[in-house]
């Protein structure tokens, strides 16, 4: 990646939406770790204090036990075989005075924490805390049996330290998780941003690079490439349409100006006057028919696929127009064979689809010599409707079929036939809105128009019972 | 008649009034909506011809208002060259007739007598006649002379349409849009073709007056009188 790019790459790192995920995702794991570590302390707690408090009390057991004037000599053995027993004892008279043991001052009856100062000849001495469980003997007199609570206070700041640096560890990953994330999304975003900038610069033809992975980010490319096809296809078309008047109609208008001129030095006559501007009118007439079929063309590739399309019953609007075109092709004795399947519906737009086979049956009937027949066909297969418009006339060599379908292409036989070059892109431009594929063949002899409804298969009903 | 034309194009209206007055109509100019809706609201129309691209309140607007308001003069809207959806959208909204611009003055006045006409035969007429040519609109049956002429069920629609408004010159396109249902003037002569059959079967192996007529340059008249 070049230096300016990689540069604004790092600069937005920070503000990527992935890395502010990251950090708050790393702070969910903070959290997380910190219920943790509370739930395992206090499990832990609980469990050790029970084992003391197990132990204590069986302690106690043992000294109650034994016969009241042994008790006192008993705890001192104990302790002085000091450090292998864990207990600290106190053995009290009914007056509150230390009998024997360690525990100097007397507790309360049962279970509670005591803190005793411990004389050191070293440090100076040092505050024990314990835990300790005073009952009353038989005797009258009170016994404490207690613990030293160091060993839960080391496992305490053993969990304190452990859990700090846990959660620095996990906090720390997330944010380089979060940061290789944004890095990679960051990259993929900038190849669209870099498409965008391009196009915007005038190369209509920039496509967002699609990588192999099939991800999210692929099928996004995808999506927003095959728009940017429709709308280079929508921006040439313009182009197109634009340099095509410029063209097309420079023609009629010169043979208009032409006219007009000579009119103007040639008529002597109000009756001539009058002729040339009838055939004045009748060009005038001719540019506004083109204009107006030109803009019919562009509305149709300008419009939204789908919008404002309904159920079209095709049998019967074939039917009509086959009626209504029968007479015409008759009286110049032509026979119209139909062949039309009942009950076929497809998604479309009426008027937009008469149009279209109005524009091919007129095309058999001009670009063919009287007598030749035509047929028209409509099938309904498995998957697709379809209508053929068939003629055995001179046909369209395969070269040129392609061709025939851009505006104003007229090929050399139709020169002399009325027509503005503009009924096939129609049809071209009504077939691509409905998603029909447009197929002209060779007849042998003659043309064969083939219309094939594909799309969409689950709204086109079949053949309605 | 009385019309008022809301029209902002000073040279289209212009045009368009001088036409109409040679014809003995009478009309009041307008050239922006809101003064062509209080117009239209003061006093009473025949026919309003309206277009649809105007300043301050455009046709479409005007018109609506009108409707909604109770209005019951006819109504003629005029749009832009090839606007196909916009007719639609007009006729919705309660136009009588909607008319593409540029357009032959010829075509505009055949358009205003047959919706200024509109109406005229009730829903109950079973009948229509015209000189000895009658349609019985129940059986759908037409006889002429007391003959019954067989048609398809396109030429029965084409002379109803032009029954309905005997007398009165019917262009190419009305019949275009209001027979077949076409929104765009067709470059063929379908129309000439099926007038052309239709008038072999009524006029042809009949005494008296031919009845359904070819008007140069502008269209067709279904009628009886002589020298129309």
């Amino acid at each position: 990646m070049s230096h300016p790019a990689s540069s604004l790459l790092g600069a937005s790192l920070f503000k990527s939406a992935a890395f502010r995920l990251a950090a708050l995702q790393a702070f969910l794991f903070a959290l997380a770790a910190l219920v943790l570590f509370l739930v395992s302390w206090l499990a832990a707690r609980n469990y050790i204090e029970g084992q003391l408090r197990q132990d204590i009390s069986d302690e106690a057991a043992e000294v109650a036990v034994l016969h009241a004037n042994v008790r006192a000599d008993a705890v001192r053995r104990v302790l002085a075989r000091r450090p292998r027993t864990p207990f600290d004892y106190g053995l009290f008279e009914r007056d509150h005075t230390l009998i024997a043991g360690d525990v100097r001052q007397e507790p309360a009856i049962g279970w509670s924490k005591v803190d005793q100062r411990e004389e050191h000849a070293r440090s100076g001495g040092y505050v024990r805390r314990m835990l300790v469980l005073a009952t009353t003997l038989d005797d009258g007199r009170i016994l404490v049996v207690g613990r030293d609570l160091a060993s839960v206070e080391q496992l305490d700041s053993l969990l304190k330290r452990t859990f700090t640096w846990a959660s620095l560890a996990v906090v720390l990953l997330a944010l380089m998780g979060g940061m290789v994330t944004a890095l990679s999304y960051l990259r993929r975003v900038e190849v669209v941003a870099s498409a965008a900038s391009r196009i915007a610069a005038g190369d209509l033809g920039a496509r967002v690079a699609v990588t192999r992975r099939g991800d999210e980010f692929d099928r996004l490319a995808v999506s927003l490439n095959s728009m940017l096809e429709r709308i280079q296809t929508l921006v040439e078309g313009m182009r197109q349409v634009s340099s095509d008047i410029a063209h097309d109609l420079r023609t009629p208008l010169t043979h208009l100006r032409q006219k007009l001129e000579t009119a103007m030095q040639e008529a002597t006559s109000i009756e001539s006057y009058d002729q040339a501007c009838e055939r004045a009118l009748a060009d005038v007439d001719g540019v506004l028919e083109t204009f107006s079929a030109l803009l019919r063309i562009t509305k149709v590739e300008s419009r939204q696929r789908q919008a404002g399309f309904a159920e079209v019953a095709l049998s019967p609007l074939l039917e009509r127009l086959a009626d209504d075109y029968r007479p015409m092709l008759e009286d110049d004795g032509r026979m119209l064979h139909t062949d039309i399947a009942p009950g076929v519906q497809v998604h479309g737009d009426a008027l937009l689809l008469t149009q279209m086979v109005v524009n091919l049956i007129e095309n058999a009937l001009h670009h063919t010599p009287p007598g030749t027949p035509v047929r028209l066909k409509l099938e309904a297969l498995d998957k697709l409707r379809r209508v053929i418009i068939e003629d055995a006339g001179p046909g369209i060599p395969a070269h040129e079929r392609t061709r025939v379908l851009k505006r104003f292409v007229r090929l050399d036989a139709a020169r002399t036939t009325p027509g503005n070059g503009l009924g096939l892109a129609l049809v071209a431009a009504v077939a691509d809105l409905h998603q029909i594929a447009l197929t002209l063949a060779d007849a042998g002899p003659g043309l064969r128009v083939q219309l094939d409804f594909t799309f969409p298969p689950n709204i086109s009903k079949g053949v309605t019972p | 008649m009385k019309i008022l034309l809301v029209e902002d194009d000073i040279d289209t209206r212009s045009y368009v009034s001088a036409g109409l007055k040679a014809r003995g109509h009478c009309v009041d100019e307008s050239g922006n909506g809101s003064d062509g809706l209080s117009r239209a609201s003061a006093q009473e129309y025949d026919v309003i011809i309206l277009d649809r691209m105007l300043p301050s309140i455009d046709g479409m607007s005007v018109l609506r208002s009108l409707r909604n308001g109770g209005a019951h003069a006819r109504i003629l809207m005029l749009t832009a060259l090839g606007d196909v959806d916009a007719r639609i959208e007009g006729m919705e909204a309660g136009a009588d007739d909607y008319l593409g611009k540029p357009f032959a003055l010829s075509e505009l006045l055949a358009r205003l007598n047959a919706i200024s006409r509109r109406g005229a035969y009730t829903s109950a007429a079973t009948t229509l006649q015209v000189g000895d040519l009658e349609l019985d609109l129940i059986a759908q049956r037409v006889t002429r002379a007391g003959r019954q002429i067989h048609l398809q069920p396109r030429e029965w629609d084409l002379l109803k349409y032009f029954a309905l408004h005997a007398g009165e010159v019917i262009t190419r396109a009305m019949l275009l849009e209001h027979v077949w249902g076409f929104q765009s003037s067709f470059q063929s002569n379908l129309v000439d073709t099926h007038v052309c059959r239709l008038r072999s079967k009524i006029d042809r192996d009949f005494f008296g007056p031919r009845l359904l007529r070819t008007v140069r340059g502008e269209g067709y008249r279904l009628c009886a009188k002589q020298g129309h």
